[in-house]
């Protein structure tokens, strides 16, 4: 509608609602500032230093970079193949994506409580290899870091797959076809034709799926027990328990810088890969 | 050429693809186990689990109270959106691409962070604990949500369409609901079943704002999974699958999925 009339008047006050719901997410964000270094007793640092000086921190700090990390780049590398699968698939992707967006849209904490239900003591992947005489007593599969990587990784999967196949719906057919007229065979052509292109939507998923980890509470409450702490879990218990708004919001700060450091180094790796669009 | 190669990789795919549905599936399949468990060999199937759900008061409240907040922000969230994005693509001020930036910027915020910033600004309010204050919070949670696929509309309305209605005297009011509305009407429904769907489903921002007076089913599903592991969890859990299945569904029919993985055309 570019140009339709010559400028609309009084079109302005349409935005009002839209701007007041941007100033309160703005205002809560000025108020995290607010409290991270406003204490009762006025202008503090007290609880930024307490983060750096104290090790068991540190460790809950190190524990969520690394999930997020590790989730990020697992679910990136399983959800792959499957967005691969339904852009290969055109007659089926209308199917198949259903089965991607209802995992993805169902509630995590129903999805958590499916994990629970599998690989918990009595779970039904216990008691099936139990049966089946391959243990004779139960694997330790949750309440350790081990059940809040594959419950968070199958959590943030679904996305993973959206943002790669919309990339890789992008991709012009005749870049392949001429590839594959020039000799290249199938996995050759998806080497070096495909995996390029298809990068960007797979950092897109690492992303989003890391800054999603980094502030994931329930599932790692659920699957990693009360000792694994993630930085999401101890915020949580902040506010929640202990009602301390200036500790949680001092926890929230470093979480989102620890985010954005993320996504920064994220954005250098993408610009060393991937080749320069020339568009 | 490598075909064998090929159907390996699509089983392997397919494979992939079922572990995503797996968590819910059984979930399903224990719902309707009289045992309230999975055994071999499968046991007697009954509703039991679903009759002592509903039965139970805080199960029935707080699903129709998650009903009624996701309702109540899918519209409202919606309305917001089609008339901010309508106004900006309107007027194209010199400072849309910043602005639409502050629009996505919650998107960027790990939950936790965005929990403890929510509560903040709502307990300043007195809205802690309350409806209004979960459904305020939605809002904001859900906007980047709402306003991509109204955005996306917009765009693709034929230009010479309102050219024509303005040049036969049609006035900004009957172009925007006469014109803009009707035809951007893909986008709305997508940014309706869409918001609709996160607000009911949202559990990480929402624990961080219910009291005793107010719960959603999500957050009471987390507190009940950490007291009490009963199966009645597997038929309240089911029964959320079941709004999501049936919203995306109708999405499906309604308008197609294509906008999920959809590029940006911008």
């Amino acid at each position: 509608m570019r140009g339709a009339t010559a400028t609309p008047r009084g079109l302005g006050w349409l935005l009002l609602p839209a701007v007041l719901v941007l100033a309160l997410f703005l205002g809560a964000v000025a108020l995290l500032f607010l409290h991270a270094f406003w204490t009762k007793d006025g202008f503090s640092l007290a609880y930024f230093k307490q983060i750096l000086d104290r090790a068991d921190y540190h460790e809950v700090f190190l524990r969520t970079v690394s999930i997020a990390a590790i989730v990020s780049l697992t679910s990136a590398l399983l959800a792959y193949p499957i967005a691969w699968l339904l852009w290969r698939l055109p007659k089926w992707r209308n199917l198949l994506l259903v089965v991607v967006l209802v995992p993805w849209l169902v509630s995590l904490v129903v999805r958590t409580y499916g994990w629970l239900v599998i690989l918990g003591p009595k779970g039904f992947l216990n008691e099936a290899l139990r049966w089946a005489g391959v243990i004779q007593s139960p694997l330790p599969l949750i309440f350790n870091d081990l059940g809040v990587v594959i419950g968070l990784t199958h959590v943030l999967m679904p996305f993973s797959v959206i943002a790669t196949l919309s990339v890789l719906l992008q991709i012009d057919n005749r870049l392949e076809e001429a590839s594959e007229s020039l000799g290249a065979g199938a996995l050759e052509t998806w080497r070096r034709v495909v995996l390029p292109l298809s990068l960007p939507g797979v950092f897109t998923g690492i992303s989003i799926t890391f800054l999603t980890s980094m502030g994931a509470i329930v599932t790692p409450i659920l699957l990693g027990g009360i000792r694994q702490k993630m930085a999401g879990t101890q915020i949580y218990q902040e506010v929640v328990y202990n009602f301390n708004m200036s500790k949680a919001s001092a926890w929230a700060l470093c979480l989102l810088i620890l985010s954005g450091l993320g996504l920064v180094l994220l954005r250098t790796v993408e610009a060393a890969l991937v080749p320069k669009a020339d568009k | 050429m490598n075909a064998p190669l090929i159907k390996l990789g699509r089983a392997g795919s397919l494979a992939l693809l079922f572990f995503l549905p797996a968590p819910i599936v059984v979930i399903g399949a224990t719902s309707f186990a009289a045992a309230g468990y999975l055994r071999f060999p499968p046991g007697e199937l009954s509703l039991r689990w679903y009759a002592e759900a509903a039965t139970d008061p805080r199960w029935i409240d707080s699903f129709l109270t998650s009903l009624g907040i996701a309702a109540i922000v899918a519209v409202t969230v919606t309305a917001i959106a089609f008339a901010g994005a309508y106004a900006c693509h309107r007027l194209r001020p010199r400072w849309l691409a910043t602005f639409e930036l502050i629009v996505m910027s919650p998107l960027f915020f790990p939950h936790a962070a965005l929990g403890v910033a929510l509560v903040n600004v709502l307990a300043l309010s007195g809205h802690l604990g309350t409806a209004s204050g979960i459904v305020v919070a939605h809002v904001v949670c859900t906007l980047p949500f709402a306003w991509r696929p109204i955005m996306v509309a917009l765009q693709r309305i034929d230009s010479e369409i309102v050219e024509a209605a303005s040049l036969l005297g049609a006035d900004e009011r009957r172009i925007a609901l006469g014109i803009a509305l009707p035809l951007a009407r893909s986008g709305i429904v997508t940014a309706l079943l869409f918001s609709f769907i996160i607000s009911f489903d949202e559990v990480t921002v929402t624990m961080f704002l219910t009291g005793p007076q107010v719960t959603t089913l999500p957050v009471q599903i987390y507190a009940f999974i950490q007291e009490n592991a009963s199966p009645v969890l597997a038929a309240i859990s089911t029964v959320t699958v079941a709004v999501t299945l049936l919203v995306v569904m109708l999405l499906e029919r309604l308008i197609g999925l294509e906008f999920f993985v959809a590029h940006d055309p911008a």
